[in-house]
């Protein structure tokens, strides 16, 4: 049977829970003995998906709940990203030029290419009015 | 985060520790503006002491990259975590800055 390890935060639409957030994420890594640079990434998926989520998905000032699942089975992490904002499939954005040079570089979108590159897959799925987004890497 | 600031020769040292990302990045690039203001234009980030970087955080470099190159300064990386370096790899960053192991060798450049 598998020894799945689960674990589920669930924030706010305000910027200011990445900080604490972080730390927890930072904690569990430890908890489930993964290393530092899995514990970054695990970071920098949540962080991005956030972002784009607290700063896009809301076109109303009220409290939403952003829902975020953390689970490793069999050396496979998933993190799954849940909102109730309005549609967005981040598989549609266009991917970044990464050859081009500084001064042609445009500033900004490379949030969500950074989250495809560090995991191994990425879905995503429109369910009872909520963006569901889940990522998978194998480690 | 936290930022250390320091001049040796023609070079402003930014020793940046901790994290960098979206709440903070703003604080790094208030920084880097105050010191184009006053005349600096050959800038080391010394990041032996950063250990997470966001898209925030990248925008911040690039953005700093793109005010030195028309002044003709010099902007230099060194000291970077190989987590670090992974980000700057995959983002095509590496490309955009030298990027030196040690800040002797960055100075020496």
């Amino acid at each position: 049977m598998g020894n799945r390890k689960n674990k589920h935060f669930v924030v706010e639409n305000q910027i200011g829970e990445l900080s604490s957030l972080a730390g927890k994420i930072e904690k569990l890594a430890e908890q489930w003995g993964l290393s530092p640079a899995i514990a970054m990434n695990i970071n920098l998926v949540v962080e991005e998906a956030l972002t784009n989520v607290i700063f896009y998905a809301f076109a109303d000032n009220d409290k939403h709940e952003i829902e975020i699942t953390v689970s490793l089975e069999n050396k496979r992490l998933t993190i799954k990203i849940e909102d109730d904002g309005i549609p967005f499939n981040p598989l549609e954005k266009e991917q970044p030029d990464i050859n081009l040079p500084a001064e042609e570089r445009p500033v900004g979108g490379l949030g969500i290419f950074l989250m495809s590159q560090v995991m191994d897959e990425m879905h995503y799925n429109r369910q009872r009015n909520h963006n569901i987004l889940t990522l998978n890497k194998n480690i | 985060m936290n930022i250390k600031k320091e001049k040796i020769g023609n070079f402003a040292i930014l020793k940046i520790k901790g994290r960098i990302d979206t709440i903070n990045s703003t604080v790094l690039e208030g920084v880097v503006n105050q010191l184009f203001d006053s005349g600096e234009k050959n800038l080391i980030f010394n990041c032996s002491g950063m250990n997470y970087i966001s898209s925030s955080g990248l925008r911040v470099f690039l953005v700093t990259q793109k005010k030195a190159i028309p002044l003709n300064g010099k902007l230099y990386l060194c000291n970077m975590q190989p987590a670090i370096q992974e980000i700057f790899r995959i983002s095509g960053f590496s490309n955009l800055f030298k990027i030196f192991e040690t800040q002797e060798e960055a100075l020496e450049n």
